[in-house]
């Protein structure tokens, strides 16, 4: 990278995006082999003296959106693969020998091995893996693999490693998101492996070494007071989320149709917190967070691992919500398993939850039925078939196999091949830009409407989580206040993505102090000993609005990357209905008191003597006239035109005027 | 006595969660508190009473997630 790219991209998800704009065409698909796989760790990442500094950046054109996705994932690869000598990691071709890249920063060499008898399934790759390249030391490699659901799904995710000395087993995280997995699968690759030997604060290089010892210790030791008297991340992780998602109204269950169910404790940290393994959990080396926990000796009752004892890792909020409640099911062993089938697999379990969830809906709503399911009875809450689907995903047969081409193109199949209606399919399908919705629930929060609607590779709350802010303490009432929270989160968020970071120790532990501040939302205490952080480990002075401006430049460009690949437009910034208001009759009249008095006292409309349908009718047409006014204020708030597109000021203010992108903006009308 | 995020105070029979964040008089909107291991949160905070020896942690729970 020359220094005008470095400062410039950062380093992280900007180093990826800048590699992969310059591997691929407009006409770039998928599965081309030109098509790449970019890893990066940041200039931050592998600080093991400040919480959550491990995170690796994966950046891929998506078989499910068709353009740029990018994830975030913890375990030790991208740190070793950093220290091992390389910013970024560029994957391109295809080869056909399921190769094992191993990047040895110990010995500095780089070999690839065409591999034959390995095992398919992803917990038992990387253990093998593991023992094959640690030469007695395991905890100097991480590996990063997927399993056979990739390759067979459009949904695959990938699995990184990170050695647990006191388990001693390789522990997992995940690059979940898109398809990166199955991308990874094509490329015929079997496994990278980096080995790297032993870390401390200087590994990183630090510039000024005594100011990051002193900000790193402030972070940690304020996480290591605080987290036990808050959210508990360290014993709990997110668990403690189910149940106050639940009493908000905001976890969804049975596809995203309700945000509340009575049996909703059932699969909540009470459940799990005696579940989990004690010990230390950090996907990083000293992370006082240490948040991804894990299930010894469970059982599985279906599958290949049938009656035998796993170590699981997991569940997170996100797969309790996406493969429990969102299906209806709320049986927490049944979470389990479907999360240990999804890691061993190789799929997102966000993505197959969501897009279970569909099919579930579709055959409740009798638009397909057994003929077409291969004989499941695909109502909520069947437990056996969610994880029979999983199963045959892995396979590539029978019904999971269309379940597993995610939920835009299967309400392709479902309406060419089953006759299935159009129009409620797009409202109920819960994916926008092809990307299944994550696990939160939005029809009373026009912001967070925004937080995934506008989000640039589709529906993942990673860039904006402001339900509380807007539903819960209304915090943001005015158009123009949500708008410039939909401009400030996603760019402070998308700052952790540049420098391989994790934002929890941003504002999942809140200083006691914080009440105090002018902007509570924001923890602008922790922002300036994240600008303190980066001014210590790069030597280059920053503010804390110098981080803005990183993650705008970044944010800008892949917005634009997006419209290179054909999107990036006010169109493709559409969300389904069901994420807006209620679709049917039922959901209507299941909290008709809260829509009729919003008709009635928001709207103004007179609402006696009106149908539900016809409530249902006008309750749609203003909350998706509200959604499109959101659009306007936030595209404004952030330099773009009416369509959604960067406008000349914004480009040049930011540095990335480059002469092609000024030229793919005139082709879409900016000059 | 119940100890509330480490600070020692009064208790009563009967005290809700609405009754203490009324008492300490606090200025951070919370939305989740947990009693001992237990989170309750605001639609709970009228009808959730606090047993005397609780801890009492005071979640500020914002734009997380």
């Amino acid at each position: 990278m020359d220094a005008k790219t470095k400062e410039t991209f950062i380093g992280g998800k900007g180093y990826d995006l800048w590699l992969l704009w310059n591997a691929v065409k407009p006409t770039t698909k998928w599965n081309d082999p030109e098509n790449e796989i970019c890893i990066a760790a940041g200039p931050l990442g592998g600080t093991p003296i400040y919480p959550g500094s491990g995170k690796s950046i994966v950046t891929t054109l998506s078989p499910t959106t068709a353009t740029v996705i990018d994830s975030n994932v913890g375990g030790y690869f991208g740190p070793y693969l950093k220290f091992s000598g390389f910013d970024a990691l560029e994957i391109q071709g295809k080869t056909s020998n399921n190769v094992v890249i191993f990047i040895d920063g110990v010995d500095q060499k780089i070999q690839l091995f065409e591999s034959t008898g390995l095992p398919d399934d992803a917990y038992e790759l990387s253990a093998t893996l593991t023992e094959y390249f640690a030469a007695g030391k395991p905890r100097s490699i991480s590996v990063v693999s997927t399993g056979p659901g990739a390759k067979n799904t459009l949904i695959g995710c990938l699995n990184f490693t990170w050695y647990d000395v006191k388990r001693k087993r390789a522990r997992y995280k995940q690059a979940g998101r898109g398809g990166i997995g199955t991308v990874f699968a094509d490329k015929g690759i079997k496994a990278l492996v980096a080995r790297w030997d032993n870390v401390t604060a200087d590994t990183n290089n630090p510039a000024n070494k005594s100011a990051l010892k002193n900000v790193a210790k402030l972070h940690s030791r304020e996480i290591v007071e605080l987290d036990p008297k808050q959210n508990e991340m360290r014993r709990i992780g997110t668990t403690h989320l189910v149940t106050i998602m639940n009493d908000h109204d905001l976890l969804p269950t049975h596809n995203f149709r309700y945000g509340q169910h009575r049996e909703a404790p059932n699969i909540g940290q009470a459940v799990y917190r005696p579940l989990f393994d004690p010990g230390f959990d950090g996907c990083w080396m000293g992370c006082t967070v240490a948040c991804s926990h894990g299930i010894k000796d469970f059982v599985p009752l279906t599958g290949p691992y049938k009656g035998q004892n796993v170590f699981v890792d997991g569940p997170e909020y996100e797969t309790i919500a996406g493969c429990g409640s969102n299906l209806g099911i709320f049986d927490p062993h049944t979470v389990v398993e479907m999360n240990f089938y999804c890691d061993t697999y190789g799929l997102d379990t966000i993505s197959a939850g969501t897009a279970i969830a569909f099919a579930m809906e579709c055959y409740e709503l009798g638009l397909i039925n057994e003929t077409h399911t291969g004989g499941l009875r695909l109502n909520f809450g069947n437990r056996l078939g969610a994880l029979e689907l999983v199963h045959q995903m892995a396979k590539g047969e029978g019904f999971g196999h269309v379940v597993g081409q995610g939920v835009r193109k299967m309400k392709e199949i479902f309406a060419k091949d089953f006759g299935a209606d159009r129009k409620i399919m797009q409202d109920v399908g819960m994916e926008a830009k092809g990307l299944e919705f994550s696990e939160y629930m939005t029809k009373e929060s026009l912001a967070q409407q925004g937080g995934y609607g506008l989000a640039l590779k589709g529906p993942q709350h990673d860039e904006a989580w402001l339900i509380f802010m807007d539903m819960v303490h209304n915090f943001i009432p005015t158009f123009e206040q949500k708008a410039e929270a939909l401009h400030w989160f996603p760019m402070f968020r998308t700052w952790f993505g540049l420098c391989g970071l994790c934002k929890l120790p941003w504002n999942d532990i809140i200083p006691e102090d914080n009440k105090d501040t002018s902007e509570p939302a924001k923890i602008m205490k922790h922002v300036q000993w994240y600008a303190e952080y980066f001014s210590s480990v790069t030597g280059r002075k920053t503010t804390p609005d110098d981080l803005i401006k990183m993650s705008e430049v970044v944010y800008n460009f892949q917005r634009i990357f997006n419209l290179r690949m054909g999107f990036g437009r006010r169109e493709h910034d559409a969300i389904p209905y069901r994420a807006v208001g209620p679709v049917t009759e039922e959901e209507y009249l299941s909290r008709e008191e809260r829509y009729d008095k919003q008709l009635a006292e928001f709207h103004k409309v007179d609402i006696n003597g009106k149908s539900t349908a016809e409530k249902i009718a006008i309750l749609r047409q203003h909350r998706e006239e509200q959604y499109e006014k959101l659009k306007n204020a936030v595209y404004n708030r952030r330099g773009w035109s009416s369509d959604g597109i960067p406008n000349l000021k914004t480009v040049k203010r930011l540095g990335i005027d480059f002469p092609e992108i000024l030229e793919l903006l005139k082709t879409h009308g900016v000059a | 006595m119940i100890t509330v995020s480490g600070k020692s105070v009064c208790w009563r029979e009967g005290m809700t969660v609405a009754d203490l964040l009324k008492q300490i008089d606090d200025s951070q909107a919370y939305a989740v508190v947990r009693i001992n291991d237990s989170y309750v949160t605001r639609p709970n905070f009228g009808k959730t009473v606090i047993p005397d020896n609780s801890e009492v942690f005071l979640i500020p729970m914002i734009a997380g997630g």
